[in-house]
């Protein structure tokens, strides 16, 4: 567990970390948004201290990163953006050192890093040099690095960048696997990435946060409503009227027309859509106009990002 | 510290710069010691205070990247981050670059042997030019270490401490000039002649004393100065906790 307290970074003038709190639970992946200079790796590097904040505490385990230093920094694993990789050792000499560094016991070892291998699957690149692995190897040897001395925590900064659609996904599978037994925090510009992974997430914005919770409630708070759109053939003005009619619709607009296909632009009370559809659904039947299509029409991440972080939409 | 200590030393043998450290010791060393022998007067003594005036090319080949290579490429975030303390970090890495130069003086024990062996003599006098010699090894490292925390690049590094290590070796012509200058500045601000060159006189031997060849002189004839060894770990001292607030001071920077 990681308590972030009122968080603040100061460069000269410039607040890069403007009072930023909040909690990640054990065994939760928080997803940390932000646009480019947002203090997204300012944070991170003082969760884990790499630098000192000019004011606010970071407990981990209950363990202040300042005051205990080396008890809080043994629960946490790091992966930087760029990996800090040694390109003149092999990937076991690497691991090895990092073992040492970490503290991790002789009898411990062994086993310990073979778990670690498999997971991150890399030990058909054991014996290489680090300087002669792909990117995403060296991304995987990196989260192996993290991985030693069994943290409880990960904080990884934009894990899949750089990464082909194979790595990305393999990648996403194995932050997926660790979030079983770890709490993570992880940073990404990929947001679809921060959709299937997080639990909740932290969107910062010029230092500050604009927004934490979960996604669905993020998406929900934002418009207050669901949306969805309507496609069928029939005649639109008929529809809109009856499908008003219906309780629990705040409105339906129409959309594009065509003559072949209708389409109605739907906002639906956010608390119980599902009998409205099922609604929309007999009504239809009934009167004898075929559904083509029904899709929701609920914000995506980009959007809810984009809302935010243009200072749209606050709440 | 066995951990950075262990990467480090064996990092100079995973590129040439351990290589070409010990390639160009070797030869100097086997220089220096071929031309006695071919004279028939070998002294280890004077081999070894000989070698002490490469110092200057030596020493930074071997300490310009052992801080500076991690900054840039991002492996110091390492030390930030483990539980591993920043002190241990200076220390392990002073430790590997001063076993290198322990690795280095082989080939001069090869040399004491062949002197032995050829009936020659290894006195008292050579022991203590030996025992100085790696005090300041240790000096010059720790003033080398120095110089690449304070930049992320290899050459910059190599300059800074090439030059810091070149003036402790002219530091006695140095103060000859900066005594000179003194004297005739106070004269010309109108000081009495007599108290402008005590002046100068005063500043020249306050500069010399820096001298660490200077300081070091009665060892070859046997005499042990403690208060020379004094000097040489306080300065090496004195720069690794300088290193050591260099890297604290990067947490804690401000721009």
């Amino acid at each position: 567990m990681i308590e972030i307290n009122n968080l603040v970074k100061r460069y000269g003038d410039k607040k890069a970390v403007n009072g930023i709190s909040f909690t990640v639970n054990d065994d939760e992946v928080l997803g940390f948004l932000g646009p480019n200079g947002a203090g997204k790796t300012t944070t991170m590097n003082i969760i884990t201290g790499y630098l000192s904040s000019t004011s606010g505490t970071v407990k981990v385990n209950g363990h202040d990163i300042l005051e205990e230093p080396e008890l809080a920094k043994k629960e946490i694993g790091y992966l930087p953006e760029n990996p800090p990789l040694y390109t003149d050792m092999t990937v076991s000499e690497y691991l090895d050192f990092i073992c040492d560094l970490k503290g991790v016991s002789k009898e411990e070892r062994k086993s310990q890093l073979e778990k670690i291998i498999n997971m991150v699957k890399i030990s058909d690149v054991e014996d290489r040099l680090i300087a002669n692995l792909s990117k995403g190897y060296k991304q995987r040897v990196g989260i192996a690095q993290a991985l030693v001395g069994n943290p409880s925590i990960l904080i990884l900064d934009e894990p899949t960048v750089g990464l082909d659609p194979n790595q990305i996904i393999e990648i996403r599978r194995l932050i997926k696997n660790l979030s079983k037994t770890h709490s993570i925090i992880i940073s990404s510009h990929i947001l679809s990435e921060i959709q299937e992974i997080a639990d909740r997430v932290v969107i910062i914005n010029r230092g500050k946060i604009a927004a934490v919770d979960t996604l669905t409630d993020l998406s929900k708070r934002l418009s207050g409503q669901s949306k969805v759109l309507l496609t069928f053939t029939g005649p639109v003005k008929d529809c809109a009227a009856k499908i008003r009619n219906i309780s629990g619709i705040i409105s339906a607009v129409p959309r594009a027309i065509d003559s072949k296909y209708a389409q109605l632009e739907i906002a639906i009370d956010a608390k119980d859509t599902a009998g409205v559809r099922i609604s929309i659904f007999n009504l239809m039947a009934k009167e004898g106009w075929p559904i083509l299509e029904l899709r929701s029409l609920d914000p995506s991440l980009e959007e809810v990002f984009l809302n935010i972080t243009s200072g749209k939409g606050r709440s | 510290m066995y951990a950075i200590f262990k990467r480090e030393f064996l990092s100079y043998f995973r590129s040439p710069v351990g290589y070409v450290a010990i390639a160009i010791f070797s030869f100097l060393s086997g220089f220096i010691f071929y031309a006695q022998f071919s004279d028939g007067a070998v002294n280890i003594g004077s081999e070894v205070i000989a070698l002490r005036s490469f110092f200057v090319v030596i020493v930074p080949i071997i300490t310009m990247g052992l801080l500076s290579e991690d900054k840039k490429r991002g492996t110091d975030i390492l030390y930030y981050t483990t539980p591993v303390s920043l002190f241990n970090v200076v220390v392990g890495k002073v430790l590997a670059a001063f076993t290198l130069y322990v690795v280095m003086f082989l080939n001069v024990i090869i040399h004491i042997f062949v002197t032995i062996g050829f009936g020659g003599t290894f006195g008292i006098g050579s022991f203590g030019t030996i025992v100085v010699f790696f005090f300041m090894a240790f000096m010059f490292i720790s003033i080398g270490l120095f110089a690449s925390a304070i930049t992320d690049s290899q050459i910059i590094s190599a300059i800074v401490s090439f030059i810091i290590i070149l003036f402790t070796q002219l530091i006695s012509q140095f103060a000859g000039y900066i005594g000179t200058a003194v004297n005739s500045i106070a004269s010309s601000l109108g000081i009495k002649e007599g108290l402008a060159s005590s002046m100068g006189i005063a500043i020249k031997n306050a500069v010399a004393w820096l001298d660490p060849f200077a300081k070091t002189q009665d060892f070859r004839l046997g005499i042990f100065s403690v208060s020379a060894l004094v000097f040489l770990v306080s300065v090496g001292v004195l720069f690794l906790y300088l290193t050591f607030r260099v890297l604290e001071k990067k947490r804690w920077s401000q721009s």
